[in-house]
């Protein structure tokens, strides 16, 4: 028994750094994992902004021209966003909802009647409340990078993370004006 | 309105002065005892009945205050709040349930269980309910002399449910130093604002719902509520309403001795009222968005 005692001890001091390994290489994983399913979650939030903003520019095409072409622009995703999108990529095509929204915005400024219906009106307050999933989920997806981009950099994770090839994650930026409360403005 | 606030002023007035005679009585007889006890035995016996007689007037006072605050409330308050507040409800002896209360999920069930002052009505469109809630745990000592049984008042202050204006899914916790009192799986969730995270602790079975809610300057809000608000404060989102509970040691509508019924008293309880509308308004439940036009 007194033999074993120093094989157990040598066993325990090589057996550490692999425990420790692999459950560094667990949580980085779950991390992750957590950061896939925020990046889902934002897939969702557009597919339904591209939506409600299809039905908008249906509704507004006969006084919003110039937006109704633009859009057709990004229809080429109506079926849904590819798989293989990346995060700058899903950015370019919010950015390029919100010009469209904008563009109607304005356009239909000019048209107090067409504001005034009620088909418009729920349209637009649809796209607000999708417009707040999209930012929670942004934000959501963000926190969640935050997380793992700080595991991935500090010391002594950061070997695990080399070791295993993890990188760190992009940001979802948002337009300035969009972090603040989605508002009314008809 | 049956009567102005002078005849409860009065009345009031008449039961604290049989209260203050009655204890200024009592406190003589019972000096004028200990100097005669010994000397004049006639008079001490005087003395004797002069306290019986003044506990007796005291105690029909207390009765009298008791009985016309509990009057006042259920007449002139009722009205006057119904006047104040669209649909305003208010009933002094009842309060929210046990079940309305433990629906926040972030107070654990009590022992001793009271409510009163029950107030619902309809601000800015917004239904609201509101009451003083007192919860109280039972605690066992044993000493050598045997086993006592006391109560610790966990929680005493108000709870107040509002409709929120925004559909969701999941729960929500927003609280100061607790954690939620659920078998749900609740999973504790960082927001952006270090400020945020520092004063309160979030919880969520949904992490998209704590972001969706929980936006930047919702967050900013709610740290103002806090701020504006003394006491330990819980806000949770649950099944599309929102619970608050301010844990403040307080009771609304409370009338206290020789406090005059008047119109100071009657701002006083519209104060009370204040924390309602600066919800609502701070908070911007009143509008609703998000729903069908």
């Amino acid at each position: 028994m007194d033999n074993l005692l120093p094989i157990i001890i040598v066993l325990a001091v090589l057996l550490l750094p692999v425990i420790w390994f692999i459950a560094t290489m667990n949580t980085l994983r779950q991390k992750e994992v957590k950061v896939e399913e925020a990046s889902s979650g934002i897939d969702v939030a557009l597919t339904k902004r591209f939506d409600a903003l299809s039905k908008l520019v249906q509704t507004t095409k006969g006084y919003a021209k110039h937006e109704a072409e633009t859009f057709e622009k990004i229809v080429k995703w109506r079926a849904g966003l590819p798989k293989e999108l990346d995060i700058e990529q899903k950015q370019e095509f919010m950015s390029k909802m919100n010009e469209v929204q904008s563009g109607i915005n304005v356009a239909v400024e000019a048209y107090p009647d067409l504001k005034a219906e009620k088909v418009f009106v729920n349209l637009q307050n649809s796209i607000n409340n999708v417009e707040e999933h999209l930012q929670a989920a942004r934000r959501l997806y963000n926190s969640n990078v935050s997380t793992l981009n700080q595991r991935i950099v500090t010391f002594p994770t950061s070997v695990v993370a080399s070791l295993i090839n993890l990188q760190r994650k992009a940001f979802f930026e948002a337009d300035a004006a969009k972090r603040e409360d989605v508002e009314m403005n008809f | 309105m049956a009567k102005d606030l002078s005849y409860y002023q009065n009345k009031k007035s008449l039961s604290e002065k049989l209260i203050v005679g009655g204890a200024l009585g009592a406190v003589v007889s019972f000096l004028g005892m200990q100097f005669t006890a010994v000397n004049l035995p006639g008079l001490y016996n005087g003395f004797i009945l002069l306290i019986v007689v003044s506990i007796i007037l005291a105690a029909i006072g207390g009765f009298q205050f008791s009985s016309i605050v509990k009057k006042f409330k259920n007449e002139y308050l009722k009205d006057i709040i119904s006047e104040w507040i669209e649909d305003g409800y208010y009933d002094p002896k009842r309060g929210l349930s046990p079940a309305q209360v433990y629906h926040c999920e972030f107070l654990k069930k009590a022992d001793r269980f009271h409510s009163e002052d029950l107030l619902t009505g309809t601000i800015d469109g917004i239904r609201f309910q509101a009451s003083d809630i007192q919860l109280q745990e039972r605690h066992v000592r044993h000493t050598k002399n045997g086993t006592q049984t006391y109560y610790v008042t966990y929680f005493k202050g108000q709870m107040y449910v509002f409709d929120f204006n925004k559909d969701f899914d999941g729960y929500l916790q927003v609280l100061e130093n607790q954690r939620p009192q659920s078998r749900r799986k609740y999973e504790r969730v960082k927001l952006e604002s270090i400020d945020f995270n520092k004063k309160f602790n979030t919880y969520t079975t949904n992490q998209h719902t704590a972001f969706y809610i929980l936006t930047p300057p919702f967050m900013e809000r709610l740290m103002a509520i806090e701020k504006a608000h003394p006491g330990k404060i819980g806000f949770a989102f649950i099944d599309n309403q929102l619970h608050l509970g301010i844990n403040n040691n307080k009771s609304n509508f409370t009338i206290h001795l020789f406090r005059r019924i008047d119109e100071a008293l009657m701002k006083a309880f519209q104060d009370d009222l204040k924390v309602i509308y600066s919800i609502i308004d701070e908070l911007k439940i009143n509008k609703k968005i998000f729903k069908e036009v």
